[in-house]
């Protein structure tokens, strides 16, 4: 037989199925279109980053610091400006704002900037608009719209930063480096670095982000400047214009990876969904199919016409798909402006479509693999004998069928893996192990799901033959799950699978936050004083003393930017550190401590007494497992530039309720002497005493933040929720496929519900009757999808909470609940959709047409 | 009697078993049977004795239990369902009692279903469709769905269907059953004009005695074995 014919008996069978095929191509085009949407966005938000890197960094390359540049890196600064190479210096740090007289001040980003040099690339614009360069003076300050909020404030008024007032020139609208930038908490405030120096918030240790901006002639190679600066900013981020932005492209990647997996969830929905469809229509089709052989097709033959029409039908889902994905494209710019201001623009990337289509396309097909393959197993002998249908088939012949379902299984899921593969970044290994992690959470959530729905199902179908008590209608609702073609199972299984995943997103979310909200131990401190200047010190502790709401003593410790070099001799580098334990490379904050503190327990070793004549040194429990030392073992460290050799004598522990407990290395009295220490205060207060605290704080030391925990609680609140909404919003996709799976089901049963409509009608039942059965059947459906979701749902994501985060999910009955509610509602919406009409049959008319 | 290669059906020692899931039902108990080319041969008897099995196996729609069929020379029990499929393309032409159109399909493209899996080109195939459609006297109809045509226009599409590839075998069980005493004799008559000028093999399963009536041949079963064989 030619392709051609092929096509056009593929083509002559689809088109009497057009509602039912409707719905498979609408459940192929969500997944598809959440997929395209993802990638889609993801690769414009790339193409901008690297056409836009310039303007992104504000200059040609960019170095981030965390520490005041030392005198080489000065020097080669002063170097290139001579070459031609103009720098200009950022600020970024953390302070407090004050508002009027005793109004509680609050946690501000503060960025300084020279307004002469900055921005190298693009443009700040102020609203109102003004001339940046010319109005930056030293005594005012541009600030972000939600500071006006926060304070009820206005453009003109005066706040104070450092203790120093600035007036409020204008609101920031446009930063060209906003993305690039640091230490992004609370409203945001720009000043001059003159005014950054008269409102005295940096000192040598406080805690800022430094940014230094190079414009570089095009006559020299950015890689040669790279280099050179590379050699003295050994600890720091290096940026260029050549390349999309390190930190925003790395983490675009991640995000990309794990919404396009999520997206692929919608997308297996979907095939699923499209999977008992084309069962359903096969099994419809067996008379057809049977007379074709009858007719000297071979099996071959019809499979391939089979196939065509699943492929065409997940091609037009593919099409319809990547026009849902420019609907969700567009929707990402407003789900992340908070946090990633981009104007992408409507712009179409076929590589992303193209990519989301053939993906949709393959699983699609792979989902649909057994049905066809079954057409195999059609007699053509069906015709003349209905009862050979029914004959039992040998124990070979089942195990040999079997053994095919086994196969297309192994076939399905080894081709999800490689879908789930694909869509990552990584190397080759990442992406077999990501594949692997993927199928298995897969396959475990299909067949617990199927196990739960098939006990669920059984258990209500057993209820509803024996419970003559139930109302009639509720006895119909339940048998009518039962009929032929319906299959209540498979629509319970996508739906509870999107209703799982989404609330698994929500739970995680809220179980986090709670537990971080609760699970800080009695007595752990609600307040931290940052940027303690030595001379300060010791009145802010009296001041802490006499504050009234102190639940317990008030702590004080100076800390001093210390890095490793060696171990008993051996270099830090040649030690072989992963992940987290990686952070021993970089320079980290040490203290030194006279007696024992008492809440100090000691692992190993002994504290010093007194002042020992060479420096020792105590390590953390945990640092010493990492580096595996022991006391006896010889470290060297290099402080601001200072070589000092230490001992180390003990292993200790300390409560992280302690300011200590935070330190990796306490070094012996004396160590840090002459080296610049900056100093970090902690309190346990009332909640309703921080308030005045930080009044009092700010008004005597308007140099030192005051952090209110419950603050920064609520502002990683508000980035979990941020990324929450994201990817809620692509595993909707996931719920939305279940549902047309529902749809398409009920569709695709019209003419058996139509007969029972007029059936039940010339029996004597009203519409109010009948259509009180078929919600019975839509609400039933959705509730048990949305139990299954939310029971799943709750063991995931107390696994999750407690195996990857570390953190108790404590059991909420209302999402949960909202669940159950929300899906029941949205199948009964969904079944009547697909039943339109189907109460108004007249029964005369039906009976007679059969 | 005349060498075996002349026949167009050879059957030997034919037999077919099956099991349902309660227990085992011997349908056919060894049949022999010869049919000439060219012979109308009207297979009788009454339900359940095998007669529409009998015409399953010698079309190879299903497998025998043990025993031997040929069809123009050609042993078919040994053969893959898709070496069947081609034979049956080629060689057999079938009248289903229920009519057996495909409801997706017009009446026309039901005609031409058989061509067009056989490959052919269908420029042909579609001259020869709407002389078939003109001879059983629907030409104008050609567009339409089984279910725009009533049981008698269905069976006549059928008939056009099953002689379009010009098959040497034409298999035909209960082709009135489903239709009126004056339909039922129309289709008779354009089966029996039909076959005489394509100058097929007929095989005719039936209870009607006055539809065997037409017959060259009368083979009578009962419970799974001939039990009568009358030559005319």
């Amino acid at each position: 037989m030619s392709w051609r014919s092929v096509f056009r008996l593929a083509w002559r069978e689809a088109r009497a199925s057009a509602v039912k095929f409707a719905f498979v191509i609408l459940a192929v085009a969500v997944g598809v279109g959440s997929l395209a949407g993802v990638r889609g966005f993801s690769r414009s938000f790339q193409t901008m980053l690297m056409r836009e890197a310039r303007t992104l960094i504000a200059a040609d390359l960019s170095v981030r610091t965390f520490t005041l540049p030392n005198d080489a890196q000065t020097a080669l600064m002063n170097d290139l400006e001579r070459r031609g190479i103009a720098h200009t210096w950022i600020t970024e740090t953390i302070s407090m704002a004050g508002f009027g007289e005793g109004r509680t001040p609050i946690l501000v980003s503060i960025k300084s900037v020279d307004p002469t040099r900055y921005p190298f690339y693009g443009t700040v614009k102020l609203d109102p608009p003004m001339d940046f360069a010319g109005s930056l003076t030293p005594d005012v300050a541009i600030v972000s719209d939600d500071l006006l909020l926060r304070l009820d404030a206005h453009v003109g008024d005066s706040i104070r930063l450092g203790g120093q007032p600035f007036r409020i020139l204008a609101v920031m609208a446009e930063e060209p480096d906003r993305m690039a930038g640091s230490l992004n908490v609370g409203p945001r405030i720009l000043i001059s670095r003159q005014g950054l120096d008269r409102a005295n918030l940096i000192q040598t240790g406080s805690r800022a982000a430094e940014r230094f901006l190079f414009r570089i002639p095009q006559q020299t190679p950015i890689e040669q400047v790279r280099t050179e600066l590379k050699k003295v900013f050994q600890e720091s981020l290096i940026a260029d214009a050549r390349q999309a932005h390190p930190l925003i492209s790395d983490g675009l990647t991640q995000a990309t990876t794990f919404l396009s997996l999520v997206s692929l969830i919608s997308l297996i929905v979907g095939a699923l969904g499209v999977a008992t469809a084309i069962n359903a229509h096969l099994n419809q089709r067996m008379d057809t199919i049977a007379v074709m052989k009858c007719l000297g097709a071979k099996s071959s033959q019809i499979i391939r016409i089979f196939v065509v029409q699943t492929l065409a039908l997940g091609l037009c889902g593919g099409v319809l798909g990547i026009l849902i994905g420019v609907g969700v494209q567009l929707a990402f710019p407003f789900l992340i402006s908070r946090y990633f201001p981009v104007h992408l623009g409507v712009s179409f990337d076929p590589v992303p479509a193209l990519q989301a289509l053939t993906i949709g396309m393959l699983a699609t097909l792979l989902f649909t693999l057994p049905p066809l393959l079954s057409i195999r197993r059609i007699k053509p002998g069906l015709i003349f004998r209905r009862e050979m249908a029914e004959t039992k088939p040998s124990l070979k012949q089942r195990i040999r069928q079997s053994g095919a379902s086994v196969l297309a299984g192994t076939v399905i899921l080894i081709g999800i893996g490689g879908i789930a593969g694909a869509l990552t970044s990584g190397t080759w290994k990442d992406a077999l192990r990501l594949g692997e992690y993927f199928v298995g959470a897969l396959t475990f959530s299909l067949v617990t799901l199927s196990a739960v729905a098939w006990v669920l199902l059984r258990v209500l179908r057993a209820t509803g033959r024996r419970a003559s008590v139930l109302p009639a209608t509720v006895r119909h609702g339940i048998a009518n799950l039962y009929r032929p073609g319906n299959h209540a199972g498979a629509i319970v299984v996508a739906l509870g699978l999107g209703v799982m995943f989404t609330l698994t997103v929500y739970l995680i979310q809220h179980g986090l936050i709670a537990d971080m909200f609760r699970s800080a131990p009695p007595g752990m401190p609600n307040v931290f004083l940052l940027d303690i200047h030595a001379t300060d010190k010791d009145a802010i502790m009296d001041l802490l003393r006499k504050q009234p709401g102190a639940e317990r003593p008030p702590e004080m410790m100076g800390t001093s930017p210390a890095k490793l070099i060696t171990i008993n001799g051996t270099p830090i580098a040649d030690l072989k550190l992963q992940g987290f334990a990686r952070r021993f490379r970089s320079t980290r904050q040490v203290s030194a401590f006279g007696a024992q503190p008492p809440y100090a327990a000691l692992e190993s070793g002994k504290w010093w007494t007194g002042q020992p004549a060479t420096p020792e040194v105590c390590a953390a429990e945990d640092a010493a497992k990492t580096l595996k030392i022991a006391p006896g073992a010889e470290l060297t460290f290099t402080m601001s530039g200072k070589t000092v050799k230490s001992r180390l004598v003990c292993v200790t522990r300390i409560d992280s309720i302690h300011l200590a407990g935070r330190l990796e290395f306490i070094f012996s009295p004396g160590t840090l002497d002459g080296l610049p220490v900056i100093y970090y205060g902690s309190v346990r207060m009332t909640p309703q005493k921080v308030a005045p605290l930080q009044v009092a704080m700010y008004n005597r030391f308007p140099t030192v933040t005051v952090v209110n925990v419950a603050d920064v609680l609520r502002i990683v609140q508000e980035v979990v929720d941020q990324i929450s909404i994201v990817i809620r919003f692509i595993s909707a996709f996931a719920i939305l496929a279940g549902l047309i799976i529902l749809a398409s089901s009920v569709a695709g049963t019209r003419f058996r519900r139509i007969r029972e409509v007029v059936i039940l009608k010339t029996l004597g039942a009203t519409r109010m009757k009948i259509a009180g059965v078929f919600s019975i059947e839509f609400l039933i459906l959705g509730a048990v999808s949305g139990l299954m979701g939310s029971l799943m749902a709750t063991g995931f994501s107390s696994l999750v909470l407690k195996q990857l985060l570390k953190a108790d999910l404590k059991f909420d009955a209302v999402p949960n609940l909202v669940s159950v509610v929300a899906t029941a509602l949205v199948a009964i919406a969904a079944g009547w959709l697909a039943s339109w009409r189907i109460l108004g049959q007249k029964p005369l008319q039906v009976l007679r047409e059969e | 009697m005349q060498p075996r290669h002349n026949f167009m059906i050879a059957v030997s020692a034919l037999t077919k078993s099956i099991a349902t899931s309660t227990h085992r039902v011997d349908i056919l108990k060894g049949i022999d049977l010869v049919v000439p080319k060219g012979q109308f041969t009207a297979i009788m008897g009454p339900s359940g004795s095998g007669k529409s099995t009998l015409l399953g196996l010698l079309a190879g729609l299903d497998s025998p239990t043990s025993g031997s069929i040929k069809l123009d020379g050609e042993e078919i029990t040994g053969l893959s369902e898709d070496q069947m499929a081609t034979l049956r393309g080629r060689k057999v032409g079938f009248v289903f009692q229920a009519y057996n159109l495909i409801p997706t399909l017009t009446a026309e493209e039901n005609i031409l279903l058989p061509y067009e899996l056989s490959g052919a080109g269908l420029g042909e195939g579609r001259k020869r469709a709407r002389e078939l459609l003109e001879t059983v006297g629907l030409l104008e109809r050609g567009d339409h769905y089984p279910v725009q045509l009533s049981g008698g226009e269905q069976q006549r599409i059928a008939l056009a269907r099953a002689f379009i590839g010009r098959p040497p075998i034409l298999f035909a069980d209960e082709p009135t059953g489903n239709l009126d005493s004056e339909n039922g004799h129309r289709i008779l008559e354009l089966l029996i004009t039909m076959n005489r000028r394509e100058g097929a093999t007929l095989v005719l399963v039936t209870h009607d005695r006055e539809l065997a009536g037409y017959s060259d041949r009368i083979i009578t079963l009962k419970d799974g074995r001939i039990v009568a064989d009358e030559i005319k």
